[in-house]
């Protein structure tokens, strides 16, 4: 087998084809990694500009009513990872800031797609638009007419005559064909270290193995399929209509209609009901029976007996800040409530989509790759978690000034000072680790490496019987 | 001539007896379908949620109708508002700016997905607000896109093009007879080129029967429904042309197949994906820190600007202020200067809005600029510009919900320096003109 797979490589090599593309491959790769590196630390900088032009206003508010900053607010922008200049996911067309105020939960908005006109339907020239699209289309060229041309030249007698093995001679002509795959993967890494050097911690060690692992099963799953075709197929030409009209289905096809189908299945609700049925909970009480006045009058009868006073003058704090902080926390079960269950909704349409990769394993590696860099949906929601949950503390630590700081109700020209402002932490947004979500993806690997042990399976089977 | 329909008679028979080509061909025409399909659903979502909107308004203005026939002056729990003054009675006036969803959508998605399509106009409104976002979706879905008629077009439609026409010469080169056309045909290119104009010619029909189906349904039989089957003949002549160089530069069927779909590639994924690329590195994505400034920080700024400031530059915005009844005061009314001063925060939003649109449209100009090597993203904005889907069509209705902006704040200034007494006639008046 070894010698086999030794003969394959010789012969690869000595193709003329073969070496330009394989060197125009590199190159490719080579230029294609780089520009998502600068890409990516451009849109880095300005993220990082844009942050610290709004947080120096937060750190600059002149002695104000913590009420009024609440109003004021903050915002989070979305980081980029570094790996996002591999795959950048749903980045683009989700969006960017998130305002974060008091009474009111935003949305994420400003999404680089609707800043200007269409241009690519396929995203940016990534490594994963290389790596999902180009790659494999290289590595069915490679191995469309394997044994097709073996069979069609003769030379197939001619190696079975001197005694090797047809199985041995398809499995190293899958997997000479396969390493080439492999390589191109670990050069377009190795560019990436190259310019992230500094940047890298064990997360992104974990996420790039993980990465270059569903890529490389998927090279796999492409290789024995092309040469399971040309095993099956009597000539090289329907071998390679097959194999094309496979991938197409699989790339262009299928992701699509999966992605429809999904998404009916398991439908959203327009933004006016969402927005209606959550203005609703808000005004009436989640349970229908709790409108605010209510709350705001149970409140009030509470602190009252709390501080032993009749009136609200006589309290040492500000009540004030308590109704709103109420507020807050209510607003904050129905925003549960709502959220939970569109984000609910959104995940159940991810699990859909993921089973999708029974008939068309490029959803799987699509999942796998987003996954891995970060940019999926399962991150974007994790974004706005944090988010909100920065919100809710940076709201509370306003509102507690605001009742415990030294105002008395009613007062609202009481003023904090600066220090206060600057002492108020800022949202940082904590990537998850992959060690601990690696779960998610769990129908995806499994789905991903059926396909591939199947598929050589399927192979080992074939070469038994393939007619010479 | 004759030789000509000899030659796609033949074609027509080679084509029919062709499981695989029929088969193809059927499938784009049911592909087709399901695209259309998804296109007039998404239309009648976004109908039926301007519907719901439309009801909400209406049910909006019965209420504050019911109030003045019934002498009330707002809600019962509020008791500040008082819909007699023109303050309250335009900030209770419900108002929407909302674009109808284009006849043409069906044939062509584009970017509607991507932008909101109703807006709840205020005084205290502008085009960036956060209701101003796209509709509840799920990004991976949209990152894939939708199985819509134009992707079927633009990029699908070259694939089967591939698979009906890669055999042209490819199959007489494999099987060792193509010198027999040169003595049958006299020319092979012209042989060739005869043979892939009636699969052209196919599909120039069928695609057109279908843009001419949805306008008909629709009841848009438009300037732009022709033009979209001038620029559909035209993609499809680009395709034949590139295919026909192919096949005559070509050795065999397999050679065919694979320059083919690496053209395709280079064509519809690499260079598209390239230019992309390239407008990220010259223009990253925005984070509206311009707008997110004037926003926040200047609106804020506003409040803490003495009344006489305000009341300059109100005038600075509206002139003919002077002329009216507190114009002509000599003391200045906190509370008028306090209820119009949204008017001096629409201006500066406006201002910086309008660097931000500036922005946008040098990204858009070099996104243009690529068009010459870039064909099928001029195909794709050409037809989404035809369909009244893409960022320009966006644009002008972000224009027109300035506008509706501009016209409350403005009716909202000048009745409060007027000091309106506002009844139902009046609140009535307010509704035609912010119609």
């Amino acid at each position: 087998m070894k010698d086999i797979f030794v003969n394959e490589w010789k012969g690869l090599f000595r193709n003329r084809v073969f070496l330009y593309l394989t060197l125009f491959f590199i190159a490719a790769l080579a230029i294609v990694t780089w520009l998502g590196v600068i890409q990516n630390q451009k849109q880095i900088e300005a993220q990082n500009a844009a942050h610290k032009h709004i947080r120096a206003q937060w750190d600059e508010m002149k002695p104000s009513n913590p009420h009024g900053a609440a109003h004021f607010g903050s915002y989070a922008f979305k980081p980029n990872t570094i790996l996002n200049s591999i795959d950048e996911g749903v980045n683009a067309v989700t969006g960017n800031v998130l305002r974060l105020e008091g009474h009111t939960q935003n949305d994420v908005v400003y999404s680089e797609a609707s800043q200007s006109l269409l241009i690519s339907k396929f995203g940016k020239l990534k490594p994963s638009l290389l790596f999902q699209f180009i790659i494999p289309l290289f590595l069915i060229f490679l191995a469309f007419k394997t044994l097709a041309s073996e069979r069609e030249t003769g030379r197939l007698k001619l190696l079975l005559i001197q005694g090797i093995s047809l199985r041995n001679l398809v499995f190293a002509k899958i997997f000479s064909i396969w390493v080439i795959g492999i390589l191109l993967l670990l050069f377009a890494t190795l560019v990436q270290i190259i310019f992230n050097v500094n940047q890298f911690n064990s997360n992104t060690i974990l996420r790039l193995l993980f990465l270059i692992s569903s890529y490389g099963i998927y090279y796999l799953i492409i290789t024995s399929l092309t040469v399971y075709i040309s095993v099956v197929l009597k000539n090289s030409t329907a071998s390679l209509s097959l194999t094309i009209a496979i991938w197409v289905v699989w790339t262009i096809f299928l992701p699509k209609i999966a992605g429809n189908a999904v998404e009916k299945l398991s439908p959203l609700p327009t933004r006016v009901e969402f927005q209606e049925a959550m203005d609703e909970d808000r005004s009436k009480g989640i349970d229908g029976h709790n409108p605010s006045g209510d709350r705001k009058k149970e409140l009030e009868k509470a602190t009252l007996a709390k501080y032993k006073v009749d009136s609200l003058s006589q309290l040492p704090i500000n009540f004030d800040g308590l109704v709103m902080q109420a507020d807050e926390d209510y607003g904050s079960t129905v925003w549960d409530k709502h959220f939970g269950k569109l984000y609910k909704q959104l995940q159940l349409q991810k699990r859909n989509y993921q089973l999708s990769g029974i008939i068309n394993p490029f959803s799987s590696l699509q999942n796998l790759s987003m996954g891995a860099a970060g940019t999926d949906m399962f991150h974007h929601l994790d974004f706005l978690k944090q988010a909100e949950n920065y919100r809710r503390v940076f709201i509370k630590t306003l509102n507690d000034k605001m009742a415990f700081g030294g105002s008395k109700t009613g007062d609202w020209s009481w003023t904090t000072d600066n220090a206060f402002y600057k002492s108020v932490n800022d949202f940082e947004y904590q990537q998850p680790s992959l060690s601990n979500d690696w779960s998610k993806y769990l129908i995806d690997i499994l789905v991903l490496l059926s396909w591939a042990i199947a598929l050589l399976a399927l192979t080992n089977y074939s070469s038994k019987r393939v007619s010479i | 001539m004759m030789k000509a329909y000899h030659l796609f008679l033949y074609e027509y028979k080679h084509f029919i007896r062709s499981k695989a080509k029929v088969f193809a061909f059927i499938l784009f025409v049911i592909a087709s379908f399901y695209a259309l399909y998804n296109g007039f659903n998404l239309q009648n979502k976004q109908q039926e949620t301007l519907s719901s909107i439309e009801q909400k308004k209406q049910e909006g203005i019965t209420k504050i109708l019911s109030w003045y026939d019934q002498g009330k002056k707002g809600p019962e729990d509020r008791s500040w508002i008082d819909i007699t003054t023109p303050f309250w009675a335009l900030e209770n006036t419900p108002t929407y700016s909302i674009k109808l969803p284009s006849p043409l959508l069906p044939l062509g998605i584009g970017q509607a997905e991507q932008y909101g399509y109703y807006k709840s106009v205020t005084t205290w409104s502008s085009v960036y607000d956060n209701d101003m976002v796209e509709e509840l979706a799920n990004p991976e879905r949209l990152v894939n896109g939708n199985i819509d008629f134009s992707f079927l077009i633009i990029f699908l439609l070259p694939i089967l093009m591939i698979i009906l026409t890669y055999n042209i010469n490819g199959l007489e080169k494999d099987l060792n007879f193509d010198k027999l056309i040169v003595i049958q045909s006299g020319s092979t290119q012209k042989w060739i080129l005869l043979r892939l104009s009636f699969y052209s010619t196919i599909l120039v029909a069928t695609v057109s029967v279908f843009i001419l189906a949805v306008a008909l349904l629709n009841n848009s039989l438009t300037s732009e429904v022709f033009a979209l089957v001038l620029l559909n003949t035209l993609y499809i002549i680009f395709w034949t042309l590139v295919f026909y160089f192919i096949i005559i530069k070509s050795n065999s069927s397999s050679s065919i197949a694979f320059k083919m779909i690496s053209i395709w590639l280079i064509f519809c994924v690499l260079i598209p994906g390239a230019v992309h690329q390239l407008v990220s590195i010259k223009y990253p994505a925005n984070y509206m820190t311009d707008y997110l400034d004037a926003n926040r920080k200047e609106a804020y700024e506003i409040y803490e600007l003495a009344p006489d400031t305000l009341s300059v530059r109100l005038k600075n915005i509206y002139p003919d202020l002077i002329k009216t009844k507190h114009g002509q005061d000599n003391l200045v009314d906190k509370e008028i200067i306090n209820n119009t001063v949204s008017a001096i925060t629409n201006q500066i939003n406006k201002d910086a809005i309008a660097k931000i649109e500036y922005q946008n449209k040098i990204k858009n100009n070099f996104i243009a600029s690529s068009y010459w090597y870039n064909p099928v993203s001029f195909v794709q904005n050409k037809w989404n510009s035809l369909t009244a889907t893409d960022y320009t069509a966006y644009q002008d209705y972000r224009n027109n919900v300035q506008k509706s902006i501009d016209k409350k704040i403005e009716l909202q200034v000048f009745e409060c320096w007027n000091r309106k007494k506002v009844d139902k006639k009046t609140f009535e008046n307010y509704l035609k003109i912010l119609k």
